[in-house]
């Protein structure tokens, strides 16, 4: 074969690699979090500090692993917000089973996982057996799930947690922060899950079409109480992971966390209207999030800074959600089209 | 019965309310033929057709399928006898690629620690293949179908009708939001298909359409069969006065 002179064969398969590497839709916010982690770590010495590296992936954990739970909760085309409560629920539940009842910690943390699973299951049937709208009966259960929390500790924190109770949270694995090796294998299989099996492929597909998805017979109730009950069981893994990392159990714990749940999963590309979305994304979204936090600190900015930092950059991630599906352009911005 | 036709309709009457839907109309489809059904607006193009798929249960009338008589309860009943029906208005999956959306609902799987995983490489290769066979031109069963054009998309539906081993395809308005290249393409896979061996109304408001590819062309006019004329011997005049005038036009 000769050579034409405009391009070679070799030339011509490497440009169809980086066509098709940009064509994912990780690549833009993978980009972004390259540009931003490379300005960090040329302009300050105390970010690129191989502690303050930890430090970023020990924070993002607890929010990457119910970020992906999130994430197939929207991908499917529903929003559950009442991770939080379930985080602090499961935490609190745990940490009682071990001082209250006196169970073994590995019993406790078993304990906590399955009030996740059973708050997860509730919402799923609520969800997909009374058909009531995720986001407003999410947020009506995660009230409830919270009142149960405060309810049933009264309010009183628990401290002196034992080593098998924070070892998620504060141990390591091969050096490496469990909490961190943790993040990780979440990602990896909920990866797997959501590209490689069926139940993934119709996760995809009722939020891609629903009607569609009837029409064709699938048991879309079955599907949907899975994915809530997914979502719940992440949310107590986190929350007990969370329980770890501060050491004591206060009925305050993993409030708050909703908000840099689902901003994770929208930076990290997920579509609000579903049937896109993917765990790396998510994964490189929390990262966004958590450099973010982590810069106003090691820059000395103002820590009051930080909501306002991390709100806009929602807006931001929304403001490019829009000019992806095509609802937004530069002509309805500039008042040309209507 | 004769086995000439793949699907014959007797009698079939549809009441909606006040209104008749359907009086007392037969339909004939030939084995591998392309025939069109025309008419106006609520002639019972429509009616007629979902009777035909299961989706419309008739007050009245027989349909035999491959000269059995065939009680069609609801669309599932008319798949397992062998139709498929496109409509306009698709039920693609749009973020999903071409291979899943062709086996949609019949994906190839294997089991794996108790876990069903989606045999991705067989649905691509044969999707492919069969994209290959029905000269469907699309470059790769891997694409998106939220990038493809209106036109590859209904082909998409096509395949997977076609995937789903149906014989006699029923095809609601396919060109109606169209192009006019992107129409022609799908008009011409149709053909190809005839000519494979598939039988296949096609309803649609453009005459043309049917003169173009078809064998012949059924008329409906407020809810009665007006007349079928071979396309071979007829004009786009004859049709058009057969759909305004009804079947006086023929005497």
């Amino acid at each position: 074969m000769t050579a034409t002179p405009t391009s070679s064969p070799r030339g011509e398969t490497a440009r169809t690699r980086i066509r098709e590497l940009l064509s994912y839709r990780e690549s833009g916010v993978f980009l972004a979090l390259v540009i931003f982690f490379v300005i960090m770590y040329t302009v300050s010495p105390i970010f690129r500090s191989p502690f303050n590296l930890t430090t970023i992936l020990r924070q993002i954990s607890v929010t990457s692993i119910m970020a992906m739970g999130q994430t197939l909760v929207i991908v499917s085309g529903s929003f559950d917000l009442s991770q939080a409560s379930i985080a602090g629920l499961a935490a609190m539940v745990t940490a009682r089973l071990w001082k209250i009842y006196g169970l073994a910690p590995p019993f406790a943390i078993a304990g906590g996982l399955g009030v996740g699973i059973l708050c997860g299951f509730l919402n799923g049937m609520l969800a997909a057996r009374f058909r009531l709208h995720p986001i407003v009966m999410t947020l009506a259960t995660g009230a409830v799930f919270l009142g149960v929390n405060f309810y049933i500790t009264r309010g009183e924190s628990i401290v002196g947690l034992p080593v098998g109770l924070v070892f998620l949270g504060q141990g390591r694995i091969f050096g490496i922060p469990a909490l961190v090796v943790l993040m990780f294998i979440v990602a990896i299989l909920m990866h797997i899950m959501l590209t490689r099996t069926l139940f993934g492929l119709r996760v995809r597909m009722i939020g891609g079409n629903l009607k569609a998805s009837q029409d064709m017979g699938m048991n879309v109730e079955r599907i949907r109480i899975g994915i809530f009950t997914l979502s719940g069981f992440l949310s107590a893994l986190g929350g007990i992971v969370l329980l770890g990392r501060v050491g004591s159990a206060v009925p305050q714990i993993g409030q708050g966390l909703l908000f840099p749940v689902v901003t994770a999963a929208i930076v990290g590309g997920t579509l609000l209207t579903g049937g896109v979305g993917s765990m790396a994304g998510t994964l490189i979204g929390a990262a966004i999030m958590g450099i973010t936090r982590n810069s106003l600190v090691v820059l000395q900015m103002s820590i009051y800074l930080q909501d306002i930092v991390q709100g806009a950059l929602v807006v931001v991630a929304l403001l490019v959600d829009q000019f992806r599906r095509g609802e937004l352009t530069w002509r309805i911005i500039l008042g040309l089209d209507r | 019965m004769s086995n000439e036709h793949v699907v014959e309709m007797r009698g079939i009457s549809k009441r909606f309310g006040t209104i008749q839907a359907l009086n007392n109309v037969d339909l004939e489809l030939r084995r591998g033929e392309l025939l069109g059904l025309v008419g106006d607006n609520a002639a019972g193009k429509s009616t007629l057709m979902k009777t035909l798929f299961g989706s419309v249960i008739p007050d009245a009338g027989e349909i035999f399928i491959e000269g059995q008589k065939a009680e069609l309860r609801n669309p599932r009943d008319a798949q397992a006898r062998g139709l498929a029906m496109i409509y306009q208005d698709l039920a693609v999956f749009n973020n999903l690629d071409v291979a899943a959306n062709v086996f949609t609902g019949r994906e190839y799987t294997k089991r794996f620690l108790g876990i069903t995983f989606v045999n991705k490489k067989r649905m691509e290769v044969e999707s492919q293949a069969l994209l290959d066979r029905l000269r469907i031109n699309i470059s790769s069963s891997k694409l998106l179908v939220e990038r493809m054009s209106g036109g590859q998309r209904q082909m998409v539906a096509v395949a997977r009708a076609i995937g789903f081993d149906a014989r006699i395809l029923i095809m609601d308005e396919p060109t109606a939001a169209l192009g006019v290249k992107e129409a022609n393409t799908l008009l011409e896979l149709m053909a190809e298909l005839r000519d494979q061996g598939i039988s296949i109304i096609l309803v649609t408001h453009r005459i043309s359409d049917v003169l173009a590819i078809g064998d012949r062309v059924m008329v409906l006019k407020g809810g009665e069969r007006q007349g079928v004329l071979d396309v071979g011997d007829s004009t786009l005049e004859d049709v058009e006065s057969l759909i305004v005038r009804g079947a006086a036009y023929l005497q």
